[in-house]
């Protein structure tokens, strides 16, 4: 009613409406190619994650521990999949850690030794044969991971990586036991697809 | 069809469901893609006005951290580094209080009863933020956030699942769609109220008590007449109507 008086106010609303618009197609378009690039990186991965599982599965069974570890948000995916095993919301707790959850340790050692060896000397602290190393990356090629499965093979751990891309150095690596990669170029839709194989490698070592 | 209202009851009974089926095929509709899009717009306004972004997520807390690093590292080259601050430990509530300035946003990733998001929430008018709320399960009250981002289903894995990293990351890529659309970033600058009596409008306006005879409000610390609520402590949420507490809005129990 006031466009004759404000024929810019009206113009304003309608780029806003129309903006709308595609940022929420935007978002459909989006989650539909996240939940087609799950749904295929679980297919892809089954065998793996129950040959992981299994084996993840025997370990805690025997004391086994298990050790998350991850860069920026894959840091925060790797915590959230060390607090599914310790706090499942349903099911037995099972102990596991994030290794970026002390900033005392993390600024420590990166201060000391350097970032590169932030992971790979908390394990050699705390790993032993018994236990699991998982790391989160969508490269697959971050040093201080890297770093940190060459110290956990030696000491005999279970080390499993999660890469995106073609998988990295992970996907190579003698280090690494089982390489999940999601194969995509987005670090974005390659973390949706890593949390919900990490929560299936959790729901694989239920009994 | 099922004739369960709920429909998803019977995934936490069978729990081998929710992670390929429920979540892998999970899309968007309409509604929370058009939730979502409102959001966005919202926030990326805001960081343009100057907020800061504040993230909690009490039962997962490295969800508020991925938020908080989505934005103050962008995996994009040439993405804008936002503020945004993920809030963790004890205390969740006086630690959010002391961060939060006028025009800020508080975004939660959190269950609907989660008693500190749900004060937060309460009490955030009173502060002048913004409020977001993603999570999963039952909803929370109509009005309980600015805006909600919610998945229906019940199960209470689905955290763990990819889900809400899926809907903060979309956040993230909508927010720095709309820092390409610079005209439609200018603040809504609500209708001007300058000519009514204040004494003769519905102005009710929320504050937090501070001490005696003194509130919180979105525009500062104010001298409120407690005399028709009193007695009152601080923390306690107070309808505030030209200078005067008209009524409190404690739930029981609320701090």
């Amino acid at each position: 009613m006031t466009g004759f008086l404000y024929p810019f106010l009206e113009a304003e609303e309608r780029d806003q409406e129309s903006l709308l618009r595609d940022l929420a197609a935007s978002a459909r378009a989006k989650a539909a190619e996240s939940a087609a690039l799950r749904a295929s990186t679980l297919e892809a991965n089954a065998g793996l994650v129950a040959t992981a599982a299994a084996e993840m599965a025997r370990r805690f069974a025997a004391g086994g521990r298990l050790f998350t570890f991850g860069n920026g948000g894959s840091s925060t995916d790797a915590a959230t999949l060390a607090g599914l095993f310790a706090h499942p919301p349903i099911g037995a707790p099972l102990p596991a850690w994030s290794l970026t959850a002390d900033q005392a340790i993390l600024t420590a050692l990166g201060n000391d030794v350097g970032f590169e060896l932030v992971f790979a000397r908390q394990l050699m602290a705390r790993g032993d044969g018994k236990d699991i190393a998982i790391a989160m990356s969508t490269s697959g090629s971050s040093k201080d991971l890297t770093a940190a499965f060459r110290e956990a093979r030696k000491r005999g751990m279970y080390t499993v990586g999660f890469a995106g891309y073609d998988g990295g150095e992970f996907a190579a690596s003698p280090d690494v036991d089982v390489c999940f990669v999601v194969r995509s170029q987005s670090v974005h839709r390659i973390q949706e697809a890593q949390a919900l194989l990490g929560y299936q490698l959790w729901e694989g070592v239920q009994p | 069809m099922s004739t369960d209202p709920i429909g998803s009851t019977d995934v936490v009974a069978t729990p081998t469901s929710v992670g390929t089926e429920a979540v892998s095929t999970m899309g968007l509709d309409q509604d929370l893609s058009a939730d979502l899009a409102a959001a966005s717009l919202v926030l990326a306004r805001l960081f343009s006005a100057g907020a800061t972004l504040w993230c909690i997520a009490p039962a997962w807390e490295p969800h508020a951290q991925h938020v908080a690093v989505e934005f103050v590292h962008p995996v994009i080259v040439g993405k804008k580094a936002l503020p945004a601050v993920a809030l963790t430990g004890p205390d969740l509530v006086a630690t959010v209080r002391m961060s939060v300035r006028p025009g800020d946003v508080v975004l939660a990733v959190a269950a609907a009863d989660q008693p500190d998001v749900r004060s937060v929430m309460r009490r955030a008018p009173a502060w002048g933020a913004t409020t977001l709320w993603i999570g999963s399960g039952e909803r929370p009250d109509a009005g309980s956030a600015d805006h909600v981002l919610w998945l229906d289903d019940r199960d209470p894995r689905l955290p763990a699942t990819g889900g809400f990293v899926l809907l903060y990351h979309l956040l993230w890529e909508l927010t720095h769609v709309c820092f390409e659309h610079p005209g439609l970033l200018a603040p809504v600058t609500p209708e001007c109220t300058d000519e009514v009596c204040i004494t003769c409008s519905d102005e009710g306006r929320l504050g937090e008590v501070v001490g005696p005879g003194r509130a919180r409000t979105a525009t500062g610390i104010e001298d409120v007449a407690t005399v028709l609520v009193d007695p009152v402590v601080p923390g306690d949420l107070l309808l505030i109507h030209a200078g005067l507490a008209i009524t409190r809005l404690d739930e029981p129990g609320a701090r």
